[in-house]
């Protein structure tokens, strides 16, 4: 049995047994490549699930609708390694009970899905160590380093070309697990403190505020940069902000449910050559 | 006999339009984007694609645009309208979606009082549309009762020559006609066989959903509840939408001195609606996507007579989600069965 059948049965098995209110996962897409987020609610319906490399999205983000958890019920969900790091920044930020998250995880290599063991997100805990000793993309690094490579004044440039794009969809915003705020700081209208308009200013101030929200909280699941319909490499920032973090404070986010956001702790030893 | 625009005088073309006061805008693929942007030369044209990925709307209905500018004395306000400068432009290489879907909003841009904004535009520019002989996935023009070949919004329709020479040309406006003046010495008879359109095949009964919206019971189903369920409420449909024209409008400055501008809004936004009391009667993403479908196959047909949808299919094409127009309409018609 393929791990598609397994998570399957077991999907039906949990929601017949009324382990789990839903299980969220891919199904078939408009076209033959295209995955996209399924909804199950009974047995049944299991047969809708698809488990293949092209689930790739980090489907953690649904956990947050308004009011899914809020029952206390349970809901599984197919998350890989990004996802999983999801769930347990989720829940250091008390924003879920990684108890009500039932776990189908797996990875992808070279196109192929290979099953990950455990339920739930503490059980992960090797997989995420292994990820982390495994280091930031090397293929993100590379193409970061490509911008590292020019001048300050060109890069400034570079961001202006790309953020002159942005029409302020906020789907890099909508798409994000770490994105949960009810009124995000750019919706805050009285007063209005950063501007509507997708102008070059307005533009830059939505994705600076976007790049340093999500500094030490973002798991590159490329969950952005692969929504945003305008094409910017939302990718290369959070990338920066993720080289950053781990630089400066050994800090690999969504390590485990216990981890301190990295923004909201301090330590004795922590550099401080920023500060004049 | 037929009148032919070859190819290996599109140069020529530009540079006689250009010569004539006109700038020429076409698709361009720039910084990992395909839209519409001025051009000198024709190899910067990229007119291969299927779709820009954003539209040509943005240049008569720009994401922001600045609408006044105020200064506020002791006893008065001075304010200055910033209506954009009247400027000669040529589309080259429009496809039929985008241009019909001009011609859908110019009633909506000219209903209550005339936009001068979207006017100014309108009246200076000249659409010359390219017939699509390739189409993708989620094109679906004739599903809306339009082709790859419509010239609803077009002022000149180029033909593609079967022997990929250049396009027959048809002039089918008193300002299409101005235009070929220039470039008549470059145009040349022929009687090339222009190449099939594509074929781009009926998705979903657009009459069937009509009825279906039409009735009072539909807006309460609980279908909205279940197409909606992943709908993430971005505003990327919205945004690359050849129709969609909600705006917000937004002062920007101090206390005494600002800018009034015209920004986009959309209605997946909770804000779009929210009350300044706090109640927001479109509470919940189902309602907010059945206000999108509704407005285009129900409320804009009722007051406009045309649906508010061109068919491109960006929509469900740049959908971050899988979602779109053609999957609600299609589930729509298959509950009509």
């Amino acid at each position: 049995m393929g791990i598609q059948e397994q998570y399957r049965s077991e999907a039906a098995g949990l929601l017949s047994s009324g382990a789990v209110k839903l299980v969220i996962g891919f199904g078939e897409g408009s076209t033959v490549e295209r995955r996209r987020p399924v909804f199950v609610r009974t047995p049944a319906e299991t047969e809708r699930l698809v488990l293949d490399g092209g689930c790739v999205a980090n489907l953690s983000t649904y956990l947050l609708t308004e009011g899914l958890l809020s029952d206390g019920k349970s809901v599984a969900v197919f998350l890989k390694p990004d996802g999983i790091r999801s769930i347990n920044i989720l829940a250091a930020e008390a924003q879920l009970n990684p108890e009500q998250v039932v776990i189908f995880g797996f990875d992808i290599e070279e196109g192929q899905v290979r099953a990950l063991e455990g339920r739930k997100a503490s059980d992960f805990a090797p997989v995420i160590g292994v990820a982390k000793a495994a280091g930031l993309s090397a293929e993100l690094q590379k193409e970061a380093e490509l911008l590292d490579q020019i001048s300050a004044a060109e890069r400034f440039e570079y961001w202006k070309d790309q953020f002159s794009k942005c029409i302020k969809c906020y789907a890099c915003r909508q798409v994000c697990p770490m994105c949960y705020c009810r009124r995000c700081i750019v919706d805050v209208n009285q007063p209005q403190w950063v501007n509507t308009s997708s102008h070059t200013l307005g533009n830059f101030e939505w994705n600076i505020v976007r790049a340093f929200h999500l500094a030490g909280r973002c798991v590159a699941c490329g969950g952005c940069d692969r929504s945003c319909p305008v094409n910017i490499p939302l990718r290369l920032i959070n990338h920066r902000m993720a080289k950053e973090v781990l630089d400066a404070f050994d800090y690999y986010a969504g390590e485990c449910a216990e981890q301190k956001p990295v923004l909201a702790t301090f330590r004795q030893d922590d550099p401080e050559t920023f500060i004049l | 006999m037929t009148r032919i625009l070859p190819k290996n005088r599109l140069d020529d073309c530009i540079a006689a339009w250009r010569s004539a006061g006109f700038s020429v805008l076409a698709p361009v693929r720039r910084s990992d984007l395909s839209r519409f942007e001025e051009v000198e030369r024709s190899e910067d044209m990229a007119l291969d694609l299927v779709l820009t990925e954003r539209t040509i709307k943005d240049h008569f209905f720009p994401q922001t645009e600045p609408l006044i500018k105020y200064s506020i004395k002791k006893h008065d306000i001075d304010t200055q309208e910033m209506v954009p400068p009247e400027r000669k432009r040529v589309f080259f290489g429009v496809r039929p979606c985008d241009a019909s879907g001009l011609a859908i909003d110019d009633p909506l841009f000219g209903w209550d009082y005339r936009d001068e904004y979207w006017f100014k535009r309108r009246d200076n520019a000249v659409i010359v549309t390219i017939a699509c002989t390739t189409s993708d996935d989620f094109c679906m023009c004739s599903s809306v009762n339009l082709s790859p070949d419509s010239t609803k919004g077009s002022d000149v329709m180029l033909r593609p020559l079967q022997n990929g020479s250049g396009w027959q040309v048809e002039a089918l406006s008193d300002r299409g006609n101005a235009l070929l003046g220039p470039i008549s010495s470059i145009l040349k008879e022929g009687s090339d066989a222009t190449a099939s359109t594509a074929s781009v095949p009926v998705r979903f009964d657009v009459d069937k959903v009509m009825a279906w919206l039409a009735d009072p019971a539909s807006f309460e189903s609980h279908f909205w509840k279940e197409i909606s369920v992943r709908c993430i409420g971005c505003g990327s449909c919205t945004f690359l939408c050849p129709t969609c024209h909600c705006f917000d409008i937004q002062d920007e400055g101090d206390t005494y001195t600002g800018i009034r501008r015209k920004n986009w809004d959309s209605c997946s936004f909770p804000m779009f609606t929210m009350h300044t009391s706090g109640h927001n009667p479109r509470n919940t993403q189902s309602t907010r996507w059945r206000q999108r479908i509704m407005h285009k196959f129900n409320y804009y047909r009722g007051k406009f007579g045309v649906n508010s949808c061109s068919g491109c299919g960006r929509c469900t094409r740049q959908c971050p989600v899988d979602m779109g127009i053609t999957e609600t309409l299609q589930a729509i018609t298959n509950l009509t069965k």
